[in-house]
């Protein structure tokens, strides 16, 4: 039984890393960017969440506004830093995301104060019992569903609707999807609001499990979603879904029975770097 | 252009910034983190420190000379604090330091005040090497040993609780209390069936909370700080363990509270500052710093507080008169200040009893106090 | 005397550091976002020896050698991966150092290691040390820059493929790139162990990694002297702006993105294209 709880938190831990992961990966597949950036719109989803909940009570509101904003947000991100920058090295956009998260950690710490927020009255405390002695936390479902939910709605849009198949055309290949009149600025929008959108919703999941927002709230995002599309095979979607799983679920067992001699972050680095030596293009990456 | 003008600014500020000030104030030094990871902590010290400072001037001072408090923020990184105890010693000339950070910028900052001979008293990093930098340096909070060991003796003895799970955080802090813990727990007839570690940075505990459950322990000795266990608690909670949490120094906060809601309630930790004390020092801080600040005080704010009547009563006993005489004058405090009554031993350490606290109602209030001197003692060396 | 001494021994030691970077990413291309850990190993090194009564000296030697063959082992899985997977490796690899030491009692785990005893040199010998060993790297890297080897380097960091084709061995002088760098970058572990007398695993960490890297780009990727002047600037520049407190690292931040965005070539470009402008007007 305790296997199977320990899967399972695997599994929540997963889910959290595959919405956070999802947009670094678009934005990846379409700019060979990598977006440590993208953190920071998890940050700010989260404490809008709480914000948002604190003040009108409705957690799905807040979820949909917070969405809504931070794909705003997103899209701001991508027009006035890497867009000017994509003709340059690789690493120029990503020192100015690195600059642009390091700052935005501090105007958190700035705006909100450094010791974060919290939900007045936590929604959705308590739990289940699925079946003799296993326990399932309301909140830990609430991020199952939603994220089953949301990536089911993201491959409907993304094969089912005009837009989505064009959007899908210009990730796999901008050359040839502009070649057939696709509008390439359009589709990267498109990109960066859905992908920061679901960080979004990342944000306010995280916030409800720990019913804690705070300024440095996004670091291990920045760093451990870098590992995971990496893993996956950088740019493909199925691998960053595989990636994030698997190391949810090593880190679950990871903590309890080899938390001893390597902390969270070491084990899911000494993973990537056993995987990557035997297969340097990731998980499900093109060679 | 965009360098030339932030060089200018840097000049024009280093410029204003060694201009003399009030030439008869007496400065102290304090390092603390205002930005960074540890700014939370850093921010209450701070509020901690200035209270201090005002209620001394207010009261007339060092035999009418001003204490004047220099601030400098050290990210709490032994690579800001080590340039920052050399400025404050050198160029602003401060008859004392004081720490209001974390044990790896104190243990740095510490070697450069002893070589230097100028006291400098740690409020509250708990590293066990920082007074052994030298006999200027001092410490008005407990090593983490210490406090370690306390836990134990409320856990086996005085709550009765045999059955232990230890939660350990990954840091100095953490590891040295956890390492008290255990060194003891036998004696009080604890038996320890599971210790998991986990990462400053973690905040989502699911799969401990699962294996705490299958353990099915009598108390969890959770070490951490209120933004690590506040989510533990609260996650322990909605899965439903009930089971006793027993925290530490670093769970002293308000903000526990608020983040861990009514899950809160029944957490005992060993700590400093007794919110039901009698004393009129302590009750006297805990009214002005809610006043100054408009939240409620913590541990870190009441250590800093505490550090700066120290020195300020060994400025007056030594005629503020610093270097050899501030020393001697401050090994030999008895003072009763708001986290309770501060000896030193020789190497500079605190003797006190440990207060215990628990959440009642949305508060922190008295549970009871541990006072073994044979337990409680300190490091000598 | 002794702030001012603090301060520049900081400096040479992180140009030393920033230039180490520089040898790998700047010369031969090789993006590193893991590089504290060859200064933690050097740092570790030194002060472990120390704390037995070995000579300062004879400790620089031994970090560089033991920071060297970490080096050559992560060189080895730099030949595996390529752009951005060798960028993460590099940043697993810092995590897992971390990771690994502050679990080791003998490394004094997440305590550290403090008490370092000082050198018999003084600080101002001390500083004169550091001057010496961040010039000579400098001199040396120089020299390479100028030599066949940096025109090797350049046509690997400007295209591996097309190097390969026209018959260097790649995997030979990115070894050597990787050995050289990480050496010089234990070196500066050293001098860092005796310079803050502590040592902890947090002080080696992921943001140490990109704090050199950030100085290695804004000085100007591969410029020797752009290199060695961000890296001073850089390394003292939280002092400098203590007076906006509050503004501190947002300061940095905003200062790295306005770089990256305006002057992505660093300090050498803004330079070379100042020195352009002036002759052109004369």
């Amino acid at each position: 039984m305790l296997y199977l709880e320990l899967l399972f938190q695997g599994i929540v831990q997963g889910s959290i890393y595959a919405l956070i992961a999802l947009g670094l990966t678009l934005v990846y597949g379409l700019l060979r960017i990598l977006h440590v950036a993208h953190a920071a719109l998890f940050t700010l989803g989260g404490y809008l969440g709480v914000i948002i909940t604190n003040a009108t009570g409705s957690l799905a509101l807040a979820t949909v506004i917070s969405m809504v904003v931070v794909g705003f947000v997103g899209m701001a991100v991508y027009k006035l830093a890497y867009e000017p920058l994509l003709s340059k090295p690789p690493f120029i956009a990503l020192i100015a995301s690195i600059a642009l998260f390091i700052a935005s950690e501090e105007i958190f710490r700035i705006i909100f104060g450094p010791y974060g927020l919290s939900y007045t009255t936590p929604p959705l405390q308590g739990y289940f019992v699925l079946f003799d002695g296993f326990f399932l936390k309301h909140g830990e479902a609430l991020v199952i569903v939603l994220s089953v939910v949301m990536l089911a709605a993201l491959g409907w849009f993304s094969t089912k609707t005009r837009l989505g198949v064009s959007w899908r055309a210009t990730v796999t290949d901008p050359d040839m999807a502009s070649a057939f009149g696709i509008n390439t600025q359009n589709v990267r929008y498109m990109n960066f609001f859905i992908g920061s959108a679901l960080a979004a919703a990342a944000g306010v999941l995280v916030a409800l499990l720990n019913n804690l927002v705070e300024p440095s709230m996004g670091s291990v995002a920045s760093y451990k979603a870098l590992a995971i599309i990496v893993l996956g095979g950088l740019g493909s979607i199925r691998g960053t879904l595989i990636a994030a799983m698997a190391i949810g679920i090593i880190e679950s067992f990871g903590t309890i029975y080899i938390g001893h001699l390597l902390d969270r972050d070491a084990l899911a680095f000494a993973f990537l770097i056993v995987v990557l030596m035997l297969r340097p293009q990731g998980l499900l990456g093109a060679k | 252009m965009t360098l030339r003008t932030t060089l200018l600014a840097a000049t024009i500020g280093l410029g204003s910034m060694v201009s003399p000030g009030f030439a008869e104030n007496i400065k102290i030094g304090f390092n603390v983190p205002l930005t960074g990871f540890a700014a939370a902590d850093g921010k209450s010290a701070l509020g901690g420190a200035e209270l201090a400072v005002e209620q001394i001037n207010g009261a007339g001072g060092i035999n009418g000379d001003m204490l004047e408090l220099i601030v400098y923020d050290d990210q709490a990184s032994p690579k800001e604090s080590v340039p920052i105890a050399q400025k404050l010693i050198e160029r602003d000339d401060v008859v004392a330091g004081v720490s209001g950070s974390y044990s790896g910028a104190t243990r740095a900052a510490a070697g450069i005040f002893q070589e230097a001979g100028i006291p400098y008293i740690s409020a509250f990093a708990i590293h066990p090497d920082i007074t052994r930098a030298g006999d200027y340096v001092f410490r008005t909070s407990f090593v983490g040993e210490v406090q370690g060991r306390a836990g134990a003796k409320l856990v086996g003895e005085s709550l009765g609780l045999k059955k232990a799970v230890i939660v350990t955080l990954q840091n100095d802090f953490g590891k040295s209390l956890a390492s008290g813990f255990k060194e003891v727990a036998g004696d009080y007839g604890i038996q320890v069936i599971g210790e998991y570690e986990y990462s400053i940075k973690d905040r989502q505990f699911g799969p401990i909370v699962s294996k705490i459950r299958a353990d099915n322990p009598d108390v969890i000795y959770a070490t951490g700080y209120f933004f690590t266990a506040g989510p533990l608690v609260n996650q322990l909670r909605a899965a439903g363990i009930t089971t006793t949490v027993i925290g530490q120094e670093g769970y002293d906060s308000q903000n526990y509270i608020n983040i861990a809601g009514a899950a809160a309630e029944g957490t005992i930790i060993t700590t400093s500052l007794d919110r039901d004390s009698s004393a009129t020092e302590t009750q006297d801080f805990i009214a002005a710093f809610e006043k100054r600040s408009g939240h409620k005080s913590d541990m870190v704010a009441a250590s800093a507080h505490t550090a700066i009547k120290v020195l300020a009563a060994a400025l007056q006993s030594s005629g503020a008169m610093g270097g050899e005489a501030l020393r001697d004058a401050i090994s030999a405090t008895d003072l009763t200040a708001s986290t309770g009554r501060i000896t030193f031993n020789q190497l500079g350490e605190v003797q006190k009893s440990v207060q215990v606290q628990i959440v009642k109602d949305g508060e922190w209030r008295h549970h009871s106090v541990i006072d073994d001197t044979a337990l409680l003692a300190p490091p000598t060396e | 005397m002794a702030y001012e001494i603090t301060l520049v021994t900081t400096m040479a030691i992180s140009i030393l550091f920033a230039l180490s970077l520089n040898f790998i990413t700047g010369f031969c291309g090789q993006i590193s976002l893991g590089h504290a850990a060859f200064m933690g190993v050097g740092a570790y090194t030194s002060a472990i020896m120390m704390k037995a009564d070995i000579p300062f000296l004879l400790t620089i030697p031994a970090a560089a050698i033991l920071a060297g063959i970490l080096g050559l082992l992560v060189g080895f899985a730099s030949l595996r991966v390529r752009h951005d997977f060798l960028a993460i490796t590099t940043m697993g690899v810092v995590f897992l150092f971390v990771g690994i030491v502050r679990q080791q009692e003998f490394l004094g785990g997440e305590i550290g290691i403090s008490g370092i005893r000082g050198s018999s040199f003084g600080r101002l010998g001390f500083m004169a040390i550091c001057l010496g060993l961040a010039g000579a790297f400098a001199a040396f890297s120089l020299l390479i820059k100028r030599s066949w080897m940096g025109y090797v380097f350049d046509s690997i960091a400007d295209n591996e493929d097309v190097s390969r084709i026209l018959g260097i061995d790649v995997s030979k002088y990115k070894l050597i790139a990787f050995v050289v760098g990480t050496s010089a970058a234990g070196i500066a572990g050293a001098l860092y162990a005796q310079h803050f007398r502590f040592v902890g695993p947090d002080s080696f960490g992921f943001v140490e990694s990109i704090t050199v890297l950030a100085m290695v780009i804004v000085g100007g990727i591969g410029s020797v002297w752009g290199v060695a002047v961000a890296a001073a600037f850089l390394s003292v520049m939280p002092l400098l702006f203590q007076f906006v407190n509050d503004f501190k690292i947002l300061a940095y931040g905003a200062l790295l993105f306005a770089m990256m965005r305006w002057a992505p070539d660093g300090l050498a470009g803004i330079v070379a294209r100042s020195m352009k402008k002036l002759r052109g007007r004369s």
